[in-house]
């Protein structure tokens, strides 16, 4: 067997694409929309950094990133097909997650409106498919694998920079009730390429979808080194879990390494993801 | 055998039914489904309306026709059925336990219903969505048999079988909060379909459910005048030609039928079968049976009236029409229990 | 006539009526009396024909459990009081076996209105049921079981839960019906109350049955004073009227 050149693969394969894209080029010109109307806050930071975003009319309530974005009244959990129809859209891209998702894409169908549903990606893999398949739907294939190729490289950076030998435990909070997420999520994976151990995972059985609630005794026993507070939106801080009982003697509160998430960034799987894996990587720089 | 006369009267008795009051009902219906597809985000002229409905030309086209057609329709159709489907089983309830207070959910029918879609919706994912409303309709009826069944006859007391209800209703509660803890997200699609929704309905879910709402309505319109002798005892009953205990077994199976139909098209929606005969026999001043079709047809509207409300009030946002119907529900219940209250003194 | 052979009633596990054999005759008064837990009320619902038995009951040579082809009304002692129906709407319904249900034919309402003033319920016809007193309510059973045009009437206790006036005011209302030809039956625990308007008093003790005679005869007769285990004295008034009245001496 003679070995390939790789070079060689790669100028067949664009041949082909390209004679593809020259036997269906009234498809690739008319396929792309000019009206659309994001209903996924992930969705439009996508879309803006791929270079669609003079293509978005409208963006739902929740859409608060980019500030540029036409940001609505629309909801992207409880989508009202009369009032996006009143937006003369050509294509909306509408959360799997929602309400009668299914029912709602059947009627906008129904009104010759396009309809991109976008799944909740559970992994990066699946993060980085569906951008693609974001910028296929909207004519910006090339801004797509480019946002792609820079989020891989930055998130290998901060891998790098953060990734420890030493066994570091954590706990993420998601609420003062101790909600918390499991290896199984895809905010579980994050921590996980960090090589940080998550205590919530001996309770993965509780809750098939990777979201458990764990006793505090359990915290307190399984003494986290760092602990990630997704609810200091809400008010929860150092102090306040300080004041808890019993949690005084945990080692990331005797340490100070009670970290608060910003908002929103860790529940965004667009190209900000960089900035929650650069934000992990400083935080467990700081635990020694 | 002698009528007795007393002597000398030209004594005139106010007629107990005064079938005016029904057609009104009818006209008021037909009035609130027109203007529930006139109204919404999307503004379609009045007289297109009219003349794409009666297939006249120059009505509407293109997407404004598939808005009115397969959006609009369907949703007030559903909404006026599901209406008509609580207000009377909410009578029928009220006559047969003798409670005036007493609801379609009352034997557990709602909580069954809810335990029946988290069921379909924590097992095996997504696949099962769409038997979802199958799910819920068994759950109803399954809850409401075991009532019956624990509280150890079929023609038992009624006060024995709310009870019992009351039980099953706890137990399926109870469950259904278990299972969604254990998967959390189904938290989301299980409280949206409690809250009720009429969203997306579709000529579809409108042809099941009428067949069944229509079948009930239609056994229970026509048992409607002898249900006013289940208000008196058994042997008053008995004695004015009625047979209690099949009557009650043939009213709540069809009110039941009804609700469950109702709750698996469109969610829980509360408070209708409260408030509607409440308010029909306020109006009237009557609570025979008779105006059972009245009640229909006002509880038809009402749902209608709510849905509107529940599509324009937050417009472009959708308030769940739960929310509506607890708004005038709640204090109209306060109402008729301070009013049930007097009475008694 | 109607003839009661040999009939058991059982409910549960209990025996409640045993062996009853006695006739009634048509149009006239009859009385059941006896001490509570005799079985008078469950007599008098095997003769409405709505709880089973063992037996035979013929009304005019016809059995009559479930037998929906007679006409009879039945006043309980414990009527179930309709919330929000007016006193009018709550008589009407006793002409739903004349008419059927839900129907009101002018006769009916010319009939129902009549009544009312007979039992002078008329001015009260809006009010509810609900908010009447004990003797309206009274008043109101009886305006229902009258417009039903029966050929028997039952009434179970009709007159326990009353004053003496009013006691009074409703058994002459029922003894004007016996102007109509319909067969009475009544229960009572008052013993002189039932001799006072009764033309037959039938004895009940344990649910068997005692005696079946006129008043004078049953009056008079020792029996009478079993069923009350001799608790009961019996004088008669100057004016030939019985007077039965509870012993205090329980000695005896």
């Amino acid at each position: 067997m003679f070995k390939v050149k790789p070079v060689l693969i790669k100028v067949v394969v664009a041949t082909l694409a390209l004679s593809f894209l020259a036997l269906n080029p009234t498809q690739a010109a008319t396929a792309i929309p000019k009206r659309i109307i994001s209903l996924s806050p992930s969705a439009t930071e996508i879309l803006y950094a791929i270079g669609a975003g003079n293509q978005v009319i409208a963006v739902d309530d929740l859409s608060n990133y980019p500030s540029t974005a036409p940001i609505t009244k629309l909801s992207a959990f409880s989508p009202n097909v009369e009032a996006l129809m009143n937006y003369k859209p050509d294509l909306i891209i509408l959360n799997a997650d929602a309400t009668k998702a299914l029912e709602v894409k059947a009627a906008l169908e129904k009104l010759k409106i396009k309809v991109f549903l976008e799944r909740a990606p559970l992994n990066l893999k699946q993060a980085y498919l569906e951008i693609t398949a974001l910028g296929r739907a909207t004519g910006k294939i090339s801004g797509a694998q480019s946002v792609i190729s820079d989020m891989k490289s930055k998130i290998a950076a901060a891998i790098k920079k953060g990734k420890t030998s030493k066994k570091i435990t954590f706990f993420h909070e998601l609420d003062n009730t101790l909600y918390s997420a499991t290896s199984d999520t895809f905010i579980g994976k994050v921590y996980q390429d960090f090589k940080l151990v998550n205590v919530a995972d001996q309770a993965a059985t509780a809750d098939s979808a990777g979201y458990p609630q764990l006793q505090s005794e359990y915290v307190i026993k399984s003494n986290p080194k760092i602990i990630f507070l997704a609810d200091a939106q809400y008010g929860e801080s150092l102090e306040t879990l300080t004041k808890r009982a019993g949690w005084s003697g945990i080692t990331a509160v005797t340490n100070k390494n009670v970290v608060s998430l910003p908002e929103d960034i860790p529940s965004r799987w667009g190209p900000r993801l960089v900035d929650f894996y650069e934000f992990i990587a400083s935080s467990i720089a700081k635990v020694k | 055998m002698k009528i007795l006369k007393s002597k000398g009267t030209e004594s005139v008795l106010a007629p107990i039914w005064n079938w005016k009051i029904t057609a009104f009902a009818a006209a008021l219906l037909f009035f609130v489904g027109i203007m529930a597809i006139s109204f919404g985000p999307v503004s379609l002229g009045f007289t297109e309306i009219i003349k794409t409905l009666f297939g006249l030309p120059g009505g509407l086209t293109g997407q404004d026709r598939t808005l009115l057609i397969d959006l609009r329709l369907p949703r007030a159709l559903l909404a006026a059925l599901v209406g008509a489907a609580l207000a009377t089983s909410g009578a029928v309830y009220q006559t047969v336990f003798r409670n005036p207070l007493a609801d379609p959910y009352l034997l557990g029918a709602a909580a069954g219903a809810g335990l029946g879609a988290t069921i379909a919706l924590t097992s095996a994912g997504a696949n099962l969505y769409s038997l979802l409303p199958i799910f819920a309709f068994f759950g109803a009826i399954l809850a409401v048999l075991v009532s019956f069944f624990i509280s150890g006859k079929f023609f038992a007391e009624p006060n024995s079988l709310l009870l019992s209800g009351i039980a099953v209703g706890s137990f399926a509660t109870a469950v259904q909060t278990y299972l969604q803890q254990r998967n959390s997200s189904s938290l989301r699609p299980v409280y949206s379909w409690i809250l009720g929704e009429l969203t997306v309905a579709n000529w579809q879910v409108v042809t099941w459910s009428s067949i069944y709402i229509l079948i009930a309505l239609i056994i229970l319109i026509t048992v409607s005048k002898q249900l006013d002798g289940l208000m008196l005892t058994d042997e008053e009953a008995y004695s004015l030609g009625i047979n209690p205990n099949k009557l009650r077994v043939i009213a709540v199976v069809a009110a039941t039928l009804a609700t469950a139909t109702a709750v698996s098209a469109s969610g829980l929606i509360g408070f209708v079968g409260i408030v509607v005969p409440h308010l029909v026999r306020g109006i009237t001043h009557r609570v025979t049976n008779r105006g059972l079709l009245t009640i229909a047809l006002v509880g038809a509207s009402f749902l209608v009236l709510a849905d509107l409300g529940a599509r324009t009030l937050l417009s472009p946002a959708e308030l769940p029409i739960g929310v509506i119907t607890a708004f005038v529900g709640a204090p109209f219940f306060l109402v008729v229990l301070r009013k049930k209250r007097l009475v008694n003194q | 006539m109607i003839k009661i052979e040999d009939l058991n009633v059982r409910i549960g596990h209990r025996k409640i009526l045993s062996d009853i054999n006695i006739e009634i005759e048509d149009g006239k008064w009859t009385c059941l009396v006896g001490p509570n837990g005799a079985g008078k009320t469950t007599l008098l619902k095997s003769l409405l024909g709505s709880q089973a038995y063992s037996g035979s009951i013929t009304d005019s040579g016809v059995e009559v459990f479930k037998n929906h082809d007679r006409n009879v009304a039945f006043v309980p002692q414990h009527p179930q009081i309709p919330i929000g129906m007016s006193v009018s709407e709550y008589v009407m319904l006793g002409r739903s076996k004349r008419d059927g249900w839900g129907n009101e034919s002018n006769k009916s309402r010319n009939l129902v209105a009549d009544i009312l003033q007979v039992t002078g319920l008329f001015g009260m016809q809006s009010q509810f049921v609900s908010q009447l007193s004990g003797g309206e309510m009274q008043r109101a059973l009886i305006a229902r079981a009258l417009v039903q045009e029966p050929t028997l009437i039952l009434l179970d206790e009709p007159t326990s839960a009353l004053d003496l006036h009013h006691q009074i005011a409703v058994l002459n209302n029922i003894e004007l019906l016996k102007e109509t030809g319909v067969t009475i039956i009544s229960t009572m625990h008052d013993i002189t109350l039932a001799a006072m308007y009764a033309e037959k008093i039938v004895v009940m003790h344990q649910g068997k049955v005692l005696l079946n005679g006129t008043s004078d005869f049953v009056i008079h007769s020792p029996e009478l004073k079993t069923a009350f285990e001799n608790r009961i004295n019996v004088f008669t008034l100057d004016s030939g009227r019985p007077v039965i009245v509870a012993k205090k001496d329980l000695s005896n």
